[in-house]
């Protein structure tokens, strides 16, 4: 018959340490990892230029697609070039010192270096004119830029996080000329009109790994 | 285990990594290894690097990558970022032009699609256009200008050229060009010619030299000999009822390929009322004979004597007018044909006959000019010219023949006439004739000027060398094989300061013409499109001029009348055909000879050795033995036989008092009595992809011998050398393969157009199943349904397919140890399948890429779902779920999924890295992949046509081969869409599912083949010609 040696005692304060501490370790480790931090929601990086988004989209109202001219029609929305920026601050502002690598920029033509703060991982080929044109806004992904004095990261933009919306796309639906307009607020409830817009538009968003992965 | 193998794998490692054959090996293959592996002071860079690399990546797992987005500041107009643009452009080669046009992102090409515009196109490729891409994102491509002498080599900057060339060449303008020539490649470029105008009275004295390895000389002064002038020939092959190919490969390397393989395919349609019936005759394999009815391998010693006798039973079987008896008379009755030949000489003149005018000879360009001579005559004899074959002018006639012009070259060198030599490309120092010793002979002359992409074996003997910039990279021009002009865009400044030939030679002229390329082109073309805008922007965007082809011309064979003289008796034929015919004869008298005739070739994949840098085109299977990183020499199996020799030994070959050692291919319907061996190995100075990749055959190479050599030596040199060959990875065991072979009949499905005609969908009857019931509930397909279809009829091997794969998909080349162990990554392959008798085989070949079956295989013993099924019918590969199993693949049937057992896609350079498609996911390590069925462009047009609020249209979206598929013998499409032509396509007579019976439901079905060998009664293929719209132009092209 087999018995347990008796050194094996020896082991008993390291079992019962384990056996204590591993539901501690196990609850850190899954707060660490949901914590929103981890992914990165919050990330506000300091910019090359002090730009409000909280002034030009908020204050001024100036649309989104004045400077994001790209959004409607292709894959990534664009950054504006500099030249966007001084149709107007040609006139305006012109000698503030903020706008010093706007300036530059415009007048050696090198690009202003932005720092990205939304960013998928690689292997994920998101693209926005197929959202915007179809009535997602870009409050949904980007929340109230128009309030941002610097722009943050405010959603979580995981995998699951897209596939509540693309399972349930009624809960963000809204008519296509009020994409921009992040404070627009439904006459109705949100779930109904979203339905309704589902049906009259034909969306029916994928759930297949080919639409965002290739 | 006992542990005794794993010591030995140690042990052996080491030797290897002692024995300076791996030393080189690693050396070639793996340079940035090697560097660090084999340099013994870089031992602790290695280990600098390893820390440094863990270090970061330490870093980057804990914090966010900080990414910078970095817009233009002025942003160019239409531009929008990440959008794919299209550029048209053209790529010249050998100087003939082939439409195209570059998706560029960003700024960066990434892809080269045909113009369906331009006539040499029709929107398809060539494997070597496919592989334009690689070869300009190459890091070799020299980079600077370099300055040798006395052995040393110095950078200097394009401004010491200047400084030097500006005094040096106003010295040579003073002195009328005393002492200077260029020698440049072929070109078709308007610009280069008017340039060529320029310099000849800029430097009255100088010599102007054009020289081509490959070259349709042969051709050209066949034409010269039946009708007086040179003249080009277009064959017009989708109106070839009948087509005899001598030693003529049509379908790749010719100038016209790519639109003889679009029109071959149409006009072997089984469904027309009159299919082609196409006869090769050969020494060693074509893609032309791959297709053709009836193949006869001859060796090239039996070719003039089988030609002659061919020719003289045409001329004797029937008359047509008093050319064609007094041709007939000159070339008298007997003709002995070779043994056993006289059969399908008989059938060959039968139809050429019966078809007449409808009907087509055609000789290739390793046979005499004699031969072109009496096929041309032939044709015009038989009716064919004006409409199987047409004519148009060459556009500088008086140009020597290219051997006798750089032996004289080569001759004035000697006598002291040149002392600058200007090379533009080329590359005479590794392709030149080897008895004219081009190298030394360069090494001769005191002042030698090259400007070339790669700093190569003429570079390294040249007083300077100017880095030249790529097609893709310049501005310039280029004529297509039917004179039709295209202008040469540029899709990116150039990477390495490099510049194009005409801006060289524009810079040397002093004459105060305009120097910068744009200024070049618009120059040469103002007198046909004017000094306008409008039409100079309608020309870019088009990429072609339109009508701007040569216009076909009359010939006759019958010389015209004297000045003065018209009423003259003149012979109705010319006095050249005579001759020509005396030196056929005497060519047919001479017999063979001991030995092996050795017949030399353009690679069909590297060409003439200029793109062996080109890890794509390396690694692309051969169409027909399936070596990779190779160019063995090939031996009929009877004659391997004899001498002892298997596929894989190393043989030598001696010829022309030269020896050089190959690798021998046994390779069955090679002709008895020929070897035969591909130029565009061996390359010293191509690069560390192509340095001392294969044998080089320029050796035996001499002005005397081009193409065959009489009495050539090949004997066992002792030892093995392995070839990655592709075709014969999988067959785990002799009864795996007797099983495989037994089955191929029932993959490779074909009929003669007699069994087709009686039952069109005999594909469909070749395999026998019981009812396929469905296991599981099927899935449900509301939308599209992707599909592909292949027409295994029009298919010819041609490689453009596979190419354009392993661009669109960001593929890795593994080298060439990874492919002998069978982990190649080419998502398509072509496979080859020979058939019937070892000596004179028949081949089929076969594109197999993923079939995204229905009921996936793949997907049921996937343990992470990394494999899954959309909803429009892809079997999709999920990256980032894929752990790496490989059960997928192993249960693939069609073993088309590849597996990534190294990080094979590891760029070392930025410039490396521009040349992805952002399109699609580069893989890592440890993940599986396959085919998507281009799901980034379905992706991209579903999402283009939802934005704006329609439906996709049939033709909207195509994968990446059948878009670069020059036979149009690949399809892609919706079957969701029943008016689609991929639903026609499936539900086709003649096709079928390849292993259908396992219940896969795969979504790629074949279109099997069908023959026209004809039958004794000739019965289906009667006389009445079809005249219809069937037999019209391409589709308005003309």
């Amino acid at each position: 018959m087999f018995a347990f040696p008796k050194w094996i005692n020896l082991l008993r304060p390291g079992v019962a340490l384990a056996l204590a501490g591993g539901p501690l370790y196990a609850a850190a480790l899954a707060y660490y990892a949901l914590w929103p931090a981890t992914t990165t929601v919050g990330y506000q990086p300091v910019q090359p230029v002090p730009y409000s988004h909280a002034l030009h989209a908020g204050e001024l109202g100036i649309d989104c697609r004045y400077c994001h001219d790209t959004i409607e029609r292709t894959a990534a929305a664009a950054i504006p070039p500099t030249d966007t920026c001084m149709n107007c601050h040609e006139l305006v502002r012109n000698d503030s010192q903020a706008l010093i690598p706007v300036l530059q920029s415009h007048a050696e033509g090198t690009p202003v270096p932005w720092l990205r703060v939304h960013d998928l991982p690689d292997f994920v080929y998101f693209d926005h004119s197929a959202h915007v044109t179809r009535g997602v806004s870009c409050v949904s992904c980007h929340g109230r830029v128009d309030k941002m004095e610097v722009v943050s990261h405010e959603e979580l933009l995981s995998m699951g996080w897209c596939l509540r919306c693309h399972r349930h796309p009624e809960e963000h639906l809204r008519p296509v000329q009020h994409v921009t307009d992040l404070d627009w607020e439904p006459a109705e409830e949100q779930r109904v009109q979203g339905k309704r817009l589902m049906e009259s538009q034909g969306i029916m968003p994928s759930e297949d790994c080919s639409t965002c992965h290739r | 285990m006992p542990p005794v193998s794993q010591q030995d794998l140690w042990r052996s490692l080491e030797e290897r990594a002692n024995a300076p054959a791996f030393r080189q090996q690693l050396r070639d293959r793996y340079p940035h290894l090697a560097a660090l592996v084999l340099e013994p002071a870089s031992r602790r860079g290695f280990l600098k690097l390893l820390g440094a690399s863990l270090a970061m990546a330490g870093l980057a797992g804990c914090r966010r990558p900080e990414e910078r987005i970095v817009p233009h500041a002025r942003r160019p107009e239409g531009r929008e970022p990440g959008e794919a643009e299209h550029y048209a452009t053209a790529m010249d080669l050998g100087g003939a032009a082939l439409g195209l046009l570059v998706t560029s992102v960003d700024g960066r090409p990434i892809k080269v699609e045909g113009n369906p515009l331009h006539p040499a196109s029709l929107g398809a490729t060539s494997a070597l256009a496919q592989a334009a891409i690689l070869e300009m994102y190459d890091p070799e491509r020299s980079t600077a200008v370099a300055r040798r002498s006395g052995g040393s080599r110095e950078e200097r900057t394009w401004h010491d050229w200047a400084a030097f060339a500006d005094e040096h060449f106003a010295a040579l303008r003073a002195s009328g060009g005393q002492g200077l020539a260029v020698l440049t490649e072929a070109s078709s470029s308007p610009s280069l010619a008017d340039l060529r105008q320029r310099f000849g009275a800029a430097f009255p004295q100088a010599r102007w030299t054009e020289y081509e390895p490959v070259s349709w000389d042969n051709e050209r002064e066949g034409t010269r000999q039946a009708f007086g002038r040179p003249l080009r020939p277009h064959l017009q092959l989708h109106r070839c009822e009948a087509l005899v190919c001598l030693d003529a490969e049509l379908l790749l390397h010719h100038p016209d390929a790519v639109r003889h393989a679009h029109d071959l395919a149409r006009a072997r349609q089984p469904d027309r009322k009159v299919m082609n019936r196409l006869y090769a005759v050969e020494s060693s394999y074509s893609l032309t004979g791959a297709m053709a009815d009836h193949r006869l391998p001859l060796r090239p010693a039996d070719m003039p004597r089988f030609i002659a006798s061919l020719v003289g039973a045409l001329l004797h079987h029937d008359a047509r007018g008093a050319a064609w008896e007094e041709l007939a008379a000159v070339v008298g009755q007997k003709n002995p044909a070779p043994e056993d030949t006289q059969e399908l000489r008989d059938r060959m003149v039968h139809d050429l006959v019966e078809h007449a005018g409808r009907s087509l000879l055609v000789a290739g360009p390793r046979q005499p000019a004699a031969v072109h001579a009496l096929v041309a005559a032939a044709n015009t004899l038989l009716g064919n010219d004006g409409w199987t074959v047409e004519y148009t002018e060459d556009t500088d006639p008086d140009r020597p023949q290219h051997t006798d012009a750089i032996a004289g070259l080569a001759g004035a060198i000697d006598a002291g006439e040149v002392q600058t030599l200007v090379m533009l490309g080329g590359n005479p120092a590794y392709d030149a004739p080897v008895d004219l010793a081009f190298g030394d002979r360069i090494g001769s002359v005191a002042t030698t000027v090259r400007l070339g992409l790669y700093e190569d074996e003429t570079s390294a003997l040249c007083s300077w060398h100017l880095p030249r910039a790529h097609f893709l990279e310049a501005w310039g021009d280029a004529t297509g094989p039917d004179g039709t002009v295209s202008v040469v865009q540029p899709l990116i400044a150039p990477l390495y300061e490099g510049r194009s030939s005409i801006e060289l030679v524009a810079g040397l002229l002093g004459d105060g013409g305009p120097t910068s390329g744009r200024d070049i082109v618009r120059r040469t073309l103002e007198p046909r499109i004017g000094g306008g805008d409008e039409r100079w922007y309608a020309l870019l965007q088009d990429g072609r001029l339109e009508d701007s082809a040569r216009a076909p011309v009359q010939v006759s064979l019958t010389p015209a009348a004297p000045e003065g003289e018209e009423d003259a008796e003149i012979p109705a034929v010319r006095a050249d055909l005579a001759t020509a015919w005396s030196g056929l004869a005497a060519l047919a008298a001479g017999g063979t000879g001991a030995g092996l005739d050795l017949e030399l070739v353009p690679d069909n994949r590297l060409f003439d050795g200029r793109f062996a840098n080109n890890g794509w085109l390396q690694e692309t299977p051969d169409p027909l033995t399936k070596v990779t990183w190779d160019n063995p020499v090939l031996i009929a199996p009877a004659d391997a036989d004899e001498l002892g020799i298997q596929t894989n030994d190393r043989v030598s070959i001696t010829a022309a008092g030269q020896t050089v050692e190959a690798v021998a291919y046994v390779m069955p319907g090679q002709a008895r009595g020929c070897a035969t061996l591909p130029l565009g190995y061996g390359r010293r100075a191509a690069g560390e992809v192509g340095n001392g990749v294969g044998t080089d055959g320029y050796p035996l190479r001499s002005t005397a011998a081009m193409h065959h050599i009489a009495g050539a030596g090949v004997s066992a040199a002792g030892g093995t050398h392995d070839l990655a060959c592709t075709q014969d990875h999988y067959p785990l065991d002799p009864i795996g393969e007797q099983g495989m072979e037994r089955r191929i009949d029932d993959l490779v499905r074909s009929a003669d157009l007699a069994e087709y005609r009686h039952h069109p969908d005999f594909a469909a009857h070749v395999v026998h199943h019981p009812p396929l019931d469905q296991q599981w509930k099927p899935h449900e397909y509301d939308g599209h349904r992707w599909a592909m279809a292949v027409d295994l009829n029009a298919c010819n091997g041609c490689n453009s397919c596979v190419v354009a794969c392993q661009a669109e998909n960001n593929i890795a080349v593994v080298g060439r140890e990874q492919v002998e162990k069978g982990r190649e990554m080419a998502w398509l392959r072509i496979d080859r399948y020979f058939r019937g008798d070892a000596d004179a085989p028949a081949v089929a070949l076969m594109p197999v890429t993923c079939h995204h079956c229905e009921n996936a295989p793949c997907e049921q013993v996937c343990p992470v779902a990394a494999t899954v099924h959309d909803h429009e019918g892809l079997n999709v590969m999920v990256y980032n779920r894929c752990v790496g199993t490989r059960y997928c693949s192993n249960n693939c049937p069609y073993k088309v999924r590849r597996f990534n057992f190294f990080k094979f896609m590891d760029p070392q350079t930025d410039v490396e890295k521009m040349r992805f498609n952002p399109e699609v996911t580069v893989r890592s390590r440890g993940v599986m992949e396959k085919c998507s069925f281009c799901v980034q462009r379905i992706s991209a047009a579903k999402i283009d046509a939802g934005n704006e609020r329609r439906d996709l249209t049939d033709g909207e979206v195509t994968s990446a081969c059948a878009q670069a598929c020059p036979a149009g013998a690949i399809v892609f499409g919706d079957l969701g869409d029943p008016e689609s032509r991929i639903a026609k396509l499936h539900t086709d007579p003649r096709a079928y599912a390849m292993l259908g019976e396992m219940n896969n439901r795969p979504r790629l079905k074949y279109l099997a083949r069908v023959t026209n060998p004809g039958g004794d009664d000739d019965g289906d293929h009667g006389t009445d010609h079809a005249d219809g719209p069937e037999d019209d132009e391409h589709g308005g092209q003309h």
